[in-house]
């Protein structure tokens, strides 16, 4: 067990190298780095101009050396300038004695965010508590309603309810975000139509809109009326799959011999599915849940866009299209935690609730 | 305001109905499918027609004006060989349905039924778009901006000269724009698809059947990909920065001579034994897809009959790159399962050769799951290539693709709700449509 | 001559016009009364032009305000720089609230002395003399003197800084060699008093110094984030900046400012970024969430009037510039540009492209609102003409492509100008890029559409923009008689003795087919109806210390 988590963390390790390398060399491409140096320096700069800015911030040496420095494993680049004033990567952040150190993620430095004129390490730190946040309400919304409607579904095949409950399942995921969320703030966010209008005409709402469309406010403080759009935009495309998968897991196990055995002994219906059906029906949604997650962050980024919630996702899109390089290499850095984490937690638990499979 | 209530009222009933008819799954006389399949079919109409034209009622007293009812007729008028030719199909594949194979079986299954039938008639409207759509999709006409749904043009009466649909917010019609971007997206979505299946397979059926390290480095790479946030790595290829620096073309280079070397790998194991007929088969791919694959890849087909606007290319190379893992894994966890099976272990020891194993007695055993995923991953690259739209990346300006043309109009959705709920109702249908073909498919592989 | 803010006593000929067209019930009174008063007339003498009570129509302007209260605007917040390298109005905006100005373009088209009690100019438009205002002190106790106003020239001119935008608008002050302020151009008459001397006339020199990055630092500031360290004379003090987030301003209470007895009323204002999709930001307003918008367009100037908020309009100077490269082929050929300037009816892009919130363009660049305009009639539009032209020219089948950046009006205008041309039987294809990617390339597109914002004189424009040397010409336009009759008109202070010269610059541009110019657009502007003063600015600068809040 210990040698397997290693290993995984290993291909982590690895995984993450590659990973970062690939976004560097993608957004260090020359025609990008002169954007960067139009949105830094000025929109309408020369072409002289932009070298001169691209020089003077060190981005005019090789890009291999470049991935170094930010990894750490070679000493950050210091130049004078015009003006006989020392710059460099590490003098930036630690002043003159910093010269010819080396600052990278290997020392704890994640480099300096150019869109929010801030440390990478800060602002990631901040971002990801703010998708923490929503993640958590997502999950606290998503995970049992999607497998109360997979259980209720798939307890009794073929019935009324399996059939409608699959049906609402299968048009939860026919729905995008950006089609629900937009759908959610016409309907429940607008003071002119939708339900808002109706209800502060009859006389049992005084503020303007029902929900507010807008989730900025979340960012000091979650309320029931700033959070509830958007938790339950994501909510719903991703309850429907969970819950077809609940659903089928627990169709299967409902016609078990075991489960018929305790029909036969006389246990009541509900009293087996609570007892015997249950556990052994969650086992494959688990699997799903975890994997589900870094698919939720698709969700998460268009709904935080939509909903200008500053967290993970929307830093992600504010970094890439400022073409924000160090920004969008801790990002690629914690997406990978993200996936590989949650398939390691994923198959840990699967050998956990399921005493056949051993890891290895 | 008055438009969203009984479209959502709409929606339950649909939902309702479709639970319904499930039930009479056991029965399966045609009769009542065909019944019952119309009937969603013209409830689901409503829904968009009523949704659609109710909150046109405060419009504009100078203009001409269609009723509901005249803007309903007119579109279904509109779309009769959409409805000719799902009659046909529909007639020919209920008489014939014992002879098809699984898609025969699909006949059996109502909601496979009901799937195909809304993926069928997206498919139709693609196919006759030209007969179907009112005006020009990126005409504008003066005087029709943001019009309400019926709204007649401004200087005639003539034939087809209203916007069904209403105008949008640069006065283009509505209804021709969603017809046309249906065969946007039908054009990239399923070929799209096609070739990440084509990539997955090719890749996974080796990495499952010899394991080893082979299998170690592809699964790596597969899930490099994998662990790339969909939303950065768009955000990295589907820029024109980037087609510029032709990466786009060299992955496409990459990516797309997969079908041919899988069509030719597949020739030549199976009629390795008739050299006549495997050099004319194997002949005939190299020399249809090397002419497609240099139009493709490189818009560099000598006769100009293939080609791919850099723009459309890297879009469609980015959604091939995302899908092909996904695909990847599920081939070689198949292949895994199946390569212990009695028939591979028979085949090894009549002496066959590997690739002749892989592509011609695991493969069709694995055809199942992977036509129900082939479904459900059109749909998901439909919704893909909307997300695209959303962030405004690789969308060819006035292109009437649905994701685009929803982006646009959800801005105004409080006001001018035709806009965006036209192409989002088509989206959404589609997507439906195609997991309900998956279900159905499903279902009946798993009696087999 | 006492100023140079071209407030004439006559009515304005483009007045008159507006006037006529407000009796024929085409234009509304705000609306007349917005753009008689941006030409420069007085509120008074338009509104007698139409025979309305001044009082009235003018209320909500005046009245000293009440102090107190929190107003929370809704502004992109992009990362700070130091002043004389501002590339947006927003930068400023923020920095308004410590920072201040010599002189103040105001919403009426007139220019105010801040800084500057008030200044001279010469006959021929080359030597000024500023006077400054007098106990006018910096935050930190120092008084403002004539040291401070000197070390800020020398700032704008240096060219080596790289995104000096100021060193584009002092030209006339900077020595050629040194790429540095020229010595002897800025003299220190006395502490309150200096004197400029320009190599070359130029009228501009007053509007250039109120233009946005021309704000005033203390005399020992030398670059850097001004936000870190907010020495300023101005009534406020930043509180936080989080770029791309947050920020907030509030009142300076140790701080002495020189024009407190009218104006900073408020306590405290806050900015919020919800980035640039206008849906957010209705979302925002309709929770509550902000007071006021930095600009409102399109469509969505209808939906901030339906949830109550309430509208400020101006016409501006600002426009979009569908313009030909004359070093790309086809585009050389005069014919080529001439034709399918011809098809494209300006009044028809106005209305598909903006909605019919602004002014029909005459394809030169020269507006009604600027003071030197000359009315040389509309353009001509004929899409038959055109395409016989276009095809005697060769070019009959020719694929133009329009390029366009990804803004929603600036492509719906382009998508019109290229609907026209089809409908004119030429063939156009249309291509929108990001932001980023246009900037890369803007002055080198061969067919595009550029966003120019205004500046207070036509001159200003012309010469940025179509002269041969001009920093931002991205038509590659050269001619020789363009460029002497500019530099003519530059040296002529009196209006209307420039305003001939300008009627034969704008025929030469029209001519010669440089540019489609479809229209001019009114800006706008929602806030909520308890915040008063805060009408739009037609460059988009927010004096804060106007603004204030009825409780």
């Amino acid at each position: 067990m210990p040698g397997f988590v290693i290993r995984r963390l290993g291909t982590m390790l690895l995984t993450a190298l590659c990973l970062t390398f690939i976004v560097f060399a993608l957004t260090n491409m020359q025609p990008r780095l002169e954007t960067l140096a139009k949105t830094q320096g000025s929109a309408r700069m020369s072409d002289a101009e932009v070298q001169s800015w691209l020089a003077r911030e060190g981005f005019d040496r090789p890009m291999l050396e470049r991935y170094g420095e930010w990894l750490g494993v070679v000493p950050g680049w210091t130049r004078e300038q015009a003006d006989g004033t020392l710059r460099g990567r590490c003098i930036d952040r630690a002043g003159d004695a910093a010269a010819g150190t080396r600052c990278g993620v290997l020392q704890g430095y994640w480099g300096s965010s150019t869109r929010f004129n801030a440390e990478v390490g800060a602002v990631i730190g901040a971002r990801l508590g703010a998708t923490g946040m929503l993640m958590l309400w997502v999950v606290i919304v998503m995970v049992p309603s999607a497998l109360a409607i997979g259980v209720l579904a798939g307890m009794r095949e073929g019935s009324r309810t399996d059939r409608s409950l699959s049906t609402v399942s299968i048009v939860s995921t026919a729905t995008p975000e950006y089609v629900s969320g937009v759908i959610f703030i016409a309907l429940f966010a607008s003071s002119t139509f939708g339900l808002s209008p109706l209800l502060r005409e009859w006389g049992l709402m005084e503020a303007n809109t029902l929900f507010l469309g807008n989730a900025r406010s979340a960012m000091d403080r979650i309320t029931f009326w700033n959070f509830t759009l958007p938790v339950m935009t994501i909510a719903m495309y991703g309850m429907g799959y969970i819950a077809r998968m609940t659903r089928a897991s627990m169709a299967e196990v409902m016609t078990q011999q075991y489960i018929r055995t305790a029909r036969l002994k006389g246990a009541s219906f509900p009293a087996v599915v609570l007892r015997h059906a249950l556990r052994n029906a969650l086992i494959a949604p688990f699997t799903v849940i975890m994997l589900q997650f870094p698919w939720l962050l698709n969700g998460v980024v268009i709904v935080e866009v939509l909903f200008s919630y500053p967290g993970f996702g929307w830093a992600l899109v504010e970094g890439a299209s400022n073409n924000d390089i160090e920004l969008l290499l801790a990002c690629s850095v914690v997406a990978v935690i993200v996936v590989l984490a949650t398939q390691l937690i994923s198959d840990i638990g699967y050998a956990w609730l399921n005493p056949r499979i051993r890891v290895g | 305001m008055a438009g969203a209530l009984p479209m959502l009222l709409g929606a339950f009933a649909a939902c309702a109905a479709v639970a319904l008819m499930t039930r009479g799954a056991g029965g399966a006389a045609h009769g009542l499918h065909r019944a019952a399949l119309a009937g969603v079919l013209a409830l689901g109409a409503w829904i968009l027609f009523d949704g659609l034209v109710l909150h046109g009622l405060a419009a504009d007293p100078d203009l001409e004006q269609l009723a509901r009812g005249q803007i309903a007729g007119r579109m279904i008028a509109r779309l009769w060989p959409v409805w000719a030719a799902l009659a046909l199909t529909f007639a020919v594949s209920l008489w014939y349905r014992r002879r098809l194979g699984l898609y025969g079986k699909l006949f059996d299954s109502p909601i496979g039924m009901i799937g195909f039938a809304l993926v069928m008639f997206w498919v139709f409207t693609a196919l006759f778009a030209d007969l179907i759509a009112t005006h020009d999709a990126i005409a504008q006409i003066s005087g029709m901006r943001n019009a309400p749904p019926g709204t007649a043009l401004p200087d005639s009466g003539a034939r087809g000269a209203f916007f069904l649909l209403g105008g949008d917010s640069q006065a283009r019609d509505v209804f021709s724009r969603m017809v046309m971007g249906a065969r946007d997206v039908l054009a990239i979505a399923p070929a799209a698809t096609t070739f990440a299946f084509m990539v997955g397979i090719t890749l996974g059926l080796p990495a499952g059947y010899y394991g080893g390290r082979l299998d170690a480095v592809l699964t790596f790479v597969a899930n490099l990909v994998l662990a790339f946030p969909v939303i950065l790595l768009f955000y990295l290829l589907v820029t024109p920065d980037i087609v510029a620096t032709g990466l786009p073309m060299w992955m496409a280079a990459v990516l797309f001579l997969f079908p041919v070397i899988f069509l030719c790998v597949l020739w030549n194991s199976r009629f390795a034994n008739e050299p006549g007929r495997r050099n004319l088969l194997v002949g005939v791919t190299l020399v249809a897809g090397l002419w497609i694959y240099s139009g493709l890849a490189f818009n560099a087909d000598p006769l100009g009959l293939w080609g791919m606007s850099p723009n459309m290319l890297n879009v469609f190379v980015a959604v091939v790159f995302v899908n092909a893992p996904t695909v990847f894994r599920i081939t070689r966890g198949l292949t895994l399962d199946l390569r212990s099976r009695d028939y591979v272990a028979a085949g090894q020891t009549r002496g066959e050769r590997p690739v002749y194993l892989m592509l011609w007695e695991i493969l069709p055993n694995a055809r199942g799951p992977l036509i129900v995923d082939f479904c459900l991953r059109i749909g998901y690259t439909t919704i893909l290539l909307g997300t695209l739209g959303f962030f405004g990346l690789g969308v060819s300006p006035e292109s009437p693709d649905w994701g685009s043309t929803i982006n646009q109009g959800r801005q105004l959705l409080t006001v001018h709700p035709h806009i965006a709920i036209a192409p989002a109702a088509a989206l959404m249908s589609l997507v439906l449509g195609l997991n309900l073909l998956a279900d159905g498919l499903r279902e009946e592989s798993l009696r087999d | 001559m006492r100023t140079i803010t071209e407030h004439q006593p006559a009515p304005h000929p483009a007045a008159l016009r507006y006037a006529a067209e407000y009796r024929d019930g085409r234009l509304g009174r705000r609306e007349f009364l917005t753009r008689a008063t941006a030409l420069g007339m007085g509120a008074g003498a338009a509104c007698g032009l139409i025979g309305v009570s001044a009082r009235g129509a003018l209320a909500q302007d005046h009245g000293a305000g009440t102090h107190g209260g929190t107003l929370r605007i809704q502004m992109d917040l992009k990362a700070m720089k130091e002043p004389r390298r501002f590339d947006w109005s927003e930068l400023a905006n923020f920095c308004r609230g410590w920072l201040e100005y010599l002189v103040e373009y105001n919403r009426d088209g007139t220019l105010r002395g801040m800084l500057l009690e008030d200044w001279e100019a010469s006959d021929d438009a080359s030597t000024y003399t500023l006077h400054l205002r007098r106990g006018v002190r910096w935050n930190n106790g120092d008084p403002f003197i004539a040291e401070d106003v000197a070390h800020n020239f020398a700032l704008w001119c240096d060219e080596s800084v790289a995104g000096n935008s100021m060193a584009t608008r002092m030209t006339p002050l900077i020595d050629p060699a040194t790429g540095r302020l020229r010595a002897g151009a800025v003299e220190i008459l006395d502490d309150h008093t200096l004197q400029l001397h320009l190599a070359t006339p130029s009228v501009a020199i007053i509007a250039d110094i109120s233009d946005y990055p021309a704000a005033v630092v203390h005399r020992s500031f030398n670059g850097g984030d001004p936000v870190e360290n907010p020495l300023g004379t101005g009534p406020f003090l930043p509180e936080h900046y989080d770029t791309g987030l947050r920020g907030a301003l509030v009142r300076n209470a140790g701080h002495d400012w020189w024009g407190s007895d009218a104006g900073a009323y408020l306590d405290r204002i806050e900015f919020v970024d919800l980035g640039t999709d206008p849906s957010s930001w209705l979302a925002a307003a309709e929770g509550g969430e902000i007071d006021m918008l930095y600009q409102t367009t399109g469509d969505f100037i209808d939906l901030f009037d339906a949830i109550g908020m309430s509208r400020s309009e101006t016409v501006t100077a600002a426009t979009l510039a569908v313009r030909f490269n004359q070093d790309s082929p086809p585009f050389d050929a005069r014919d080529v540009r001439r034709a399918i300037q011809m098809a494209v009816d300006n009044g028809v892009v106005l209305e598909l492209g903006y909605d019919d919130r602004g002014a029909p363009g005459e394809n030169h660049h020269v507006a009604p609102l600027h003071p030197e305009y000359a009315d040389i009639g509309p353009p001509r539009h004929d899409p038959e003409a055109a395409r016989e032209m276009l095809a005697s020219a060769g070019h009959g089948d020719t694929v133009f492509e329009l390029i366009s950046l990804d803004d929603s009006w600036q492509s719906a205008s382009c998508d019109a100008v290229a609907a026209q041309m089809r409908d004119a039987g030429m063939r156009v294809e249309r291509a929108i890029l990001p932001g980023a990617t246009f900037w890369n390339d803007w002055m080198a597109f061969p067919f595009s559409a550029t966003e120019w914002n205004m500046r207070p004189l036509g001159v200003q424009v012309l010469a940025l923009a179509y002269r041969t040397d001009g920093a931002w010409n991205e038509t590659a336009f050269s001619n020789a008689e363009f460029d002497a009759l500019l530099a003519e008109a530059n040296s002529l202070a009196d209006v209307d003795a420039r305003r001939a010269v300008m009627a034969r610059l704008q025929e030469i541009l029209r001519d010669e087919g440089v540019l489609i110019q479809p229209y001019w657009r009114a800006v706008f502007r929602h806030f909520r109806p308890h915040v008063r003063n805060a009408g739009i600015h037609p460059t988009f600068e927010m004096h804060l210390y106007k603004y204030w809040l009825e409780s």
